[in-house]
């Protein structure tokens, strides 16, 4: 696996770098901008770019922008943004085109290496990866009025489980029930979240999307 | 009884100061009265009306004055919106019509009572010692004051003595009345017209308000960043590092070795990150030294010969020290980069009366500091008009700079 890394802080940068590297994996190019890190992307061609939210020069969302800048160039480029905090919008808008070969994980999961490598290559793989994190408190923050609130407890593990990626399998290990429990428990959520099986885009990832947009909606 | 008298006496002392500091207020009213007077006079040739707006702003700052000083002494008597620009709003202008009221008030009544204010305490004096001194003056010269008859021994002195004590206790009696008696005009005139609306005061409030949310939401979004960006950062790498580590150890632990010692030091830099995050936030030296003490460092470790003035007779508000220092720190910063001087003097004094904190930096430097240049004075004029304080930089090309603050200490 070929991957690109844009970070800013020189510790963190090299310490991804090192990490990635003695697990085997392909550390082609490091960036600590967001130019730099289109160019890498152009020169080398990876298969995934892990890219920090804040790079300079304000320190905002230049990781979102370029990481969308780089998908544009460079279609099926996987991406796994870091962030320091949850923030809804920039989930929103990394998720908004298509969750597919993307990743948004908070930087502290890095440390649980078996964690991120595991989702390194479900974002790599084609997949999506949601940080616990970020998926717990858009849970927990969800409208009461919203189409979530008529799911049971049982039906928010299972959306909370599939909005980090996870497949029916790894979802029902988790759980500690069968397959068949979780197939029925997500056809339930696809009804009552009103997701046709004729909708065009993948149900999974606009089931997870529409928590995303509910809650961003609130103040 | 004894409590009573000290009470009286510092009652007194302070009406003479408000009556003192009327004649000052009074003597600018009585320029801007002969200056409104020539320009009216001019005015009827034609030849002045274009200085009608100028002479009501001289007028103005007059007003302004009595209105400092009234409320730094009663309740506060708020500012009037500027005046019109334009002759005929000018001279409609509500609060400029009050002004016009209460400007031949206190240029005549005002300064007649300031003057017997300064004057009636020395000749009350005088004659009440004059039994000491009778001799030396010549018997037909009278005594002290309005006493012009002859005053041939010393039986006639103790009278011009009793006299003394007389006026002496009228101004005990009376002193407040003729303070409150001189501010009445400025009280009633000086302050909105009933039924004004203060929409003025208010937006000048909101926008002290907006500006101390600013600064306020600025220095949060600083410590914010430094905290994700820096110390957060530097802990990410410490769970990186140590995470590597522990997978390292089962393949080679040699490798695993150097990466915990890698982690260490990120943890020590995350340590140190943290402390000068901290540092910026309320240096811990205000804390150790207090205000004084945090000064004499900072002028300690300036590249400059720096002249050094402190009067702190108390402590301010925390925060209030902080933007003091915060203040005096960049504005030697600035001296030393951009300067060119040779000297530097700091004078920072808290005016206990007033409980506000006044602060002078200066230097021989070759000026034009400009504070559209993206220097920090924008963001230190901010950090100032956030606590209601007052904000003066001078620096004209060829130099030299100077920055007056004033900041109320707060509780």
């Amino acid at each position: 696996m070929r991957i690109v890394i844009a970070e800013d802080d020189a510790l963190l940068r090299e310490g991804l770098a090192l990490l990635l590297r003695a697990e085997g994996l392909d550390v082609v190019a490091t960036a600590d901008n967001p130019a730099g890190f289109l160019t890498a992307v152009e020169r080398h061609q990876p298969d995934v770019a892990i890219v920090d939210v804040r790079m300079p020069p304000t320190h905002t969302d230049e990781g979102i922008v370029a990481a969308g800048e780089a998908r544009r160039r460079q279609p099926g480029l996987a991406v796994l943004v870091l962030s320091a905090y949850v923030e809804h919008s920039f989930a929103t808008t990394l998720l908004a085109d298509g969750a597919d070969r993307l990743g948004y994980l908070l930087k502290e999961r890095v440390g649980r290496v078996e964690e991120f490598l595991s989702a390194l290559s479900r974002v790599a793989d084609g997949g999506t990866a949601v940080d616990p994190d970020v998926v717990g408190q858009l849970l927990a923050r969800s409208r009461p009025d919203s189409a979530l609130d008529r799911l049971t407890p049982r039906e928010r593990d299972v959306l909370s489980l599939m909005a980090q990626g996870l497949g029916n399998t790894a979802i029902a290990a988790r759980l500690f029930v069968t397959e068949g429990a979780v197939h029925k428990n997500i056809r339930s959520i696809f009804a009552k979240l009103d997701l046709t099986p004729l909708d065009h885009a993948d149900r999974r990832v606009t089931a997870v999307l529409r928590y995303l947009e509910d809650t961003q909606a609130q103040p | 009884m004894r409590r009573y008298m000290g009470e009286r006496i510092r009652a007194t002392v302070d009406a003479l100061e408000h009556l003192v500091g009327g004649l000052s207020t009074a003597i600018l009213a009585v320029a801007a009265l002969l200056c409104l007077l020539v320009v009216f006079a001019l005015s009827l040739g034609g030849a002045g009306i274009p200085l009608i707006p100028h002479a009501l702003r001289a007028v103005r700052t007059a007003a302004d004055r009595e209105r400092g000083r009234l409320s730094r002494w009663g309740p506060e008597v708020f500012g009037a919106p500027p005046v019109p620009r334009r002759i005929g709003p000018a001279l409609r202008d509500p609060a400029v019509r009050r002004e016009l009221v209460w400007l031949p008030m206190h240029a005549s009544l005002g300064l007649a009572l300031g003057i017997l204010g300064l004057t009636f305490p020395l000749t009350g004096l005088q004659s009440l010692t004059f039994p000491l001194w009778h001799r030396l003056v010549p018997p037909e010269e009278g005594g002290p004051g309005l006493v012009s008859w002859r005053i041939e021994d010393l039986g006639d002195a103790i009278a011009v003595s009793l006299l003394g004590a007389v006026m002496i206790g009228a101004l005990f009696g009376a002193g407040q009345w003729l303070a409150r008696l001189q501010a009445w005009p400025g009280r009633r005139l000086l302050t909105p017209a009933p039924g004004t609306d203060l929409s003025v005061r208010v937006a000048e409030l909101t926008a002290s308000r907006a500006a101390a949310l600013d600064a306020h939401a600025a220095e949060l979004r600083r410590i914010e960043r430094s905290l994700h960006d820096g110390t957060q950062n530097r802990l990410v790498a410490v769970t990186v590092l140590l995470g590597a580590a522990r997978r390292a150890l089962t393949r080679d632990p040699a490798a695993g070795e150097e990466l915990f010692d890698r982690a260490q030091r990120a943890a020590e830099e995350a340590l140190d990150e943290l402390r000068t995050v901290v540092r910026g936030i309320l240096p811990p030296v205000l804390d150790d030294r207090g205000l004084a003490g945090a000064l004499d460092g900072l002028v300690a470790g300036c590249a400059l010969p720096c002249l050094l003035d402190v009067h702190l007779p108390a402590r301010c508000a925390a925060s209030v020290e902080a933007t003091a220092y915060f203040l005096v720190a960049e504005a030697l910063t600035n001296a030393v980069k951009h300067s060119g001087a040779t000297t530097v003097a700091v004078t920072v004094v808290m005016d206990t009366r007033t409980r506000r904190l006044r602060l002078s930096v200066s230097d021989d430097g070759r000026g034009g500091a400009d504070e559209t240049g993206g220097s920090g004075l924008a963001g230190m004029r901010r950090r100032v008009e956030a606590y209601d304080g007052k904000f003066e930089l001078t620096s004209p090309p060829g130099g030299p700079t100077t920055m007056n603050v004033e900041l109320p200490c707060g509780s």
